[in-house]
């Protein structure tokens, strides 16, 4: 019979547990502990070792033992994230193909769903042995807020670790289940999750059987670490107003000043105040041995970090927001996460929340617990509920400009799709070029790139002309598929946009043969195509450097200055969003003006014009952008281009605005009256 | 393959042949008067018919079909449990009863321009004049804003946020 587990793969810690004859049992470790920490440390003899063991190394060779690894899933290697945990790992962080992520560790570069995987085989092995027989098929749990570069690593470090992966399931989601699972209750709930690196919240409706995720928010950069942070900050200062020596500037200082912080935090938990002993933390110049002492009070702690806390609440607003809710409105609130018990979270929760928060769950094991209910259910061995989940970050498409329309808005129920229709910029444009990104900006470079694609081979013809479906989908995992179809000759090509965890299909098979695990049912993302003809006639690509005919590296596009950007728009502006099924009037509405930021060659307004397009100009296009709103681009497009530009002046010193034409008209497929939006005016209109 | 699972199959290749042609309400099997929790109540019923973790059972080539109705199930929740949304629908529909379906973003598009007419004004001239007196009034010149508040009020003359505006200039000075 089908055994099929959950695991809690965690950033700071990772869990077990299987669901079976009713029961849910959290897995413990040879060690007899319930959960692991997600540390890996690499041997001078090739071994690796997964676990607390593990991260008792940091100390002593903290180069070799690599924590948080979550933290750099699916991230870019020039991303804020990764830039943050450079500064402060103790191993080393390298770029790898594709702008990913690498670990040096031992001489060798790891990729990151490798070292997670090492730690899901862990989980894995953790199981083999309570249930004395080979596990394959897992739930793996992601939080709530992970995108779906960062789900698709996960996935990828499952398959590494020789595991099935059933499905991603949200932690939140995971943690309503197993808290509402055969209760039968009719319940909205609050699930509060703040763990080692991040803080997740997800307002769900409970009806016996359906779990529905009303909403999620969280932020990916706050967390349980952040508080050992503040603690670390505090002894280091101190230490260097007493002895004159920077504590953080020694590595090996460091890891022990880490060790302690994070020790007095949780003994914060029980205690109200705890003694921070670091022997021989330093050395005088002279050489003797300085040791670092001292007291650490709830009190003081409460200071340090409690405008993190506040900033969690911030989240939850948004959440409560998102699902038009009030506080009132909810009937529980479950927490989730280690610093969930530390008391003054507690306190903070409930004076949110204005009620208690439910203690009948164990917030560390609740969601690889959730986790378990559901993969059982998924083999069939255990009752099924229905998990409706949603998609935490909006769907956006590239458009001209460096702009990002939305295709489909956060906190929408997945599986869900949709169908945009495009057309062709250009006079017998050979193809056209879509980016995906996820995020809540307008201005793409502040969203994640999922990845982009070229679709071709559609009819030779005028611009506009061309009618090109692309269709978005996200699946029960939260994994965006996009399709582009062209409807006249039905020809389709698909990618499952896969770009971030830097692997390609065939390394990670690569993989999965190195780690000597059983290869699991492959779920083989890359290159899938439908129709006979296709492959002639189109090119996907779904990770660009591997394919022939790929596009460029999409970030020589995003980091270029004017000049390169209107290379960019020029691409992009095939792709301009054209709903070919909406009324004509409401043309302007449905497609907000694109907006062309620092146009270096922007050429003079189109005259005539009833206006698509507004450029800002030079340092202020960013005010610019938050003044001008929707709306105010919506009232100047009636507006003269005097008038407009004075209007805009007054509301953004800073930018001077020109209305350029791109009347309704031409969106909806008349090219004559398209007026050119990149200058060479002469063969465009 | 059991008679359930064979009659769960006969069901969802029904549904499947007509889903184009169903609009929101017949997805959800609801009526266009049903309170928000109705809407809810039968989002929930749909899926626990038509969500694929419920259909392991199922052959191979049902599971996009399954998929396709799930994701409709999804899209038309998603419209009608947002009451902006489903008014903007509702009016499409009984305009256009051929128009099923409606792109979300257009309907949140549409959502968001109706919310904002209401604040600025339904007409282009309203809302030019009133987006200048608002300018005039970020620039202190409270002489030219009402001046662009009157010629605003011309030509909505009932725009109550227009008039507010203006009474609150006029009480200033
Ligand atoms: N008793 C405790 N009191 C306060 N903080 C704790 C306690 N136990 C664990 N933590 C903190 O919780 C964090 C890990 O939480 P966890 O939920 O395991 O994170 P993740 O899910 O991200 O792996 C760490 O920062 C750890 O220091
Ligand atoms: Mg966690």
């Amino acid at each position: 019979m089908a055994t099929a587990i959950g695991i809690d793969l965690g950033t700071s810690n990772s869990c077990v547990a299987i669901a079976r004859r009713g029961r849910v049992e959290v897995l413990e470790n040879s060690y007899g502990e319930p959960i692991s920490a997600s540390v890996v440390h690499f041997g001078d003899d090739g071994t690796s070792l997964v676990g607390n063991q593990a991260k008792a190394c940091a100390v002593q060779d903290p180069e070799n033992t690599i924590s948080a690894a979550k933290r750099l899933m699916g991230r870019y290697f020039f991303s804020e994230e990764v830039k943050k945990a450079k500064a402060v790992c103790s191993y080393k962080i390298v770029e790898g193909p594709n702008h990913s992520v690498r670990v040096k560790v031992r001489e060798q570069a790891l990729a990151v769903p490798e070292i997670s995987a090492l730690v899901l085989r862990e989980m894995k092995e953790i199981a083999d042995a309570r249930l004395g027989q080979p596990v394959c098929q897992a739930v793996i749990t992601v939080p709530a807020y992970f995108n779906d570069n960062q789900r698709q690593a996960t996935r990828d470090a499952g398959r590494i670790a020789g595991l099935e992966v059933l499905r991603l399931l949200n932690e939140p989601t995971a943690a309503a289940l197993a808290y509402g699972f055969g209760k039968g209750l009719a319940q909205r709930v609050a699930v509060y999750d703040l763990g080692g690196g991040t803080f997740d919240i997800s307002i769900l409706e409970i009806g016996s059987d359906v779990f529905e995720v009303l909403s999620t928010c969280g932020d990916t950069y706050l967390g349980g670490e952040d508080f050992d942070d503040r603690v670390i900050d505090l002894l280091a200062e101190e230490f260097q107003a007493q002895h004159q020596i920077n504590l953080r500037k020694d590595r090996y200082a460091l890891e022990k000043l880490k060790v302690a912080a994070e020790s007095a935090k949780k003994a914060l938990s029980a205690d109200d105040e705890t003694r921070i002993q670091i022997e021989g933390v330093a050395k005088t110049p002279e050489g003797a041995a300085l040791s670092l002492e001292r007291t650490l009070t709830r009190v003081e702690f409460a200071a340090l970090v409690s405008d993190l806390i506040q900033r969690t609440f911030k989240v939850c607003d948004e959440a409560l927001q998102q699902a038009n809710l009030t506080v009132r409105d909810l009937d529980g609130v479950i927490l989730v996460g280690g610093p969930t018990r530390l008391p003054l979270v507690r306190e903070a929760v409930e004076q949110y929340f204005q009620r208690e928060p439910k203690t009948d769950v164990d917030p560390d094991q609740v969601v690889a617990m959730g986790a378990a209910i559901h993969a059982a259910a998924l083999v069939g061995e255990e009752q099924e509920s229905r998990l409706l989940d949603v998609t935490p970050l909006s769907l956006r498409i590239g458009v001209a400009g460096g702009l990002a329309e939305t295709i489909i808005e956060r906190n929408t129920p997945v599986p869900i799709e949709q169908t945009s229709v495009f057309t062709t910029f250009k006079d017998f444009q050979q193809s056209v070029r879509i980016r995906v990104y996820q995020g809540e900006s307008r201005r793409a470079e502040e969203n994640e790139l999922l990845g982009e694609f070229e679709f071709s081979g559609f009819k030779n013809a005028r611009r506009g002309e061309v009618r090109i479906e692309v269709t978005f989908e996200i699946d029960t995992d939260g994994i965006v598929k996009v399709t582009a179809r062209d409807p006249d000759t039905a020809q389709a090509a698909s990618t499952q946009i896969h770009l971030s965890s830097g692997l390609s299909e065939e390394e990670i098979r690569g993989l999965i043969d190195k780690h000597h695990a059983p290869a699991a049912p492959s779920a083989a993302p890359g290159l899938e195509t439908s129709g006979a003809t296709l492959a002639a006639v189109a090119s996907v690509a779904a990770n660009p450097p591997a394919l022939a005919g790929a596009p460029a590296d999409p970030f020589d596009a995003l980091n270029a200055c004017a000049g390169e950007i209107e290379f960019d728009a020029e691409q992009l502006e095939a792709a301009a969003n054209i709903p070919l099924e909406g009324p004509a009037d409401s043309a302007f509405e449905l497609d907000p003006a694109p907006l062309e930021i620092g146009a270096a060659a922007a050429p003079s307004g189109g005259g005539a014009g009833d206006a698509g397009e507004i450029e800002l100009d030079g340092a202020g296009a960013d005010d610019a952008l938050d003044v001008l709103d929707e709306a105010d681009l919506d009232s100047l497009a009636a507006l003269s281009d005097d008038e407009a530009a004075s209007a805009a002046e007054d509301s953004a010193p800073e930018a001077t605005t020109q209305r350029r034409a791109a009347p309704a008209g031409g969106l909806f497929g008349s090219p004559d009256s398209d007026l050119s939006i990149f200058g060479d005016e002469d063969d465009e209109i | 393959m059991g008679a359930v699972a064979a009659q769960a199959t006969t069901e969802i290749r029904a549904l499947a042949q007509i889903l184009d042609e169903l609009d929101y309400y017949n997805v959800l099997e609801i009526t266009p008067d049903a309170s928000a929790s109705e809407v809810r109540a039968a989002y929930h019923r749909a899926t626990r018919r038509f969500h694929p973790d419920g259909h392991r059972q199922i052959g191979d080539d049902m599971r996009p079909v399954l998929g396709r109705i799930a994701k409709r199930v999804a899209e038309a929740y998603s419209v009608l449990r947002d009451p902006r949304r489903r008014q903007v629908y509702d009016q499409q529909i009984r305009g256009d009863s051929a128009r099923v379906r409606m792109p979300l973003v257009q309907a949140e598009a549409e959502a968001e321009r109706q919310s904002r007419d209401a604040r600025l004004g339904k007409t282009p001239n309203g809302r030019r004049y009133f987006v200048l007196a608002q300018a005039d009034v970020a620039r202190g010149d409270k002489v030219a804003a009402e001046r662009n508040l009157r010629t605003a009020l011309t030509f909505e003359p009932d725009n109550g946020v227009f008039k507010d505006l203006l009474g609150q200039l006029r009480g200033k000075r």
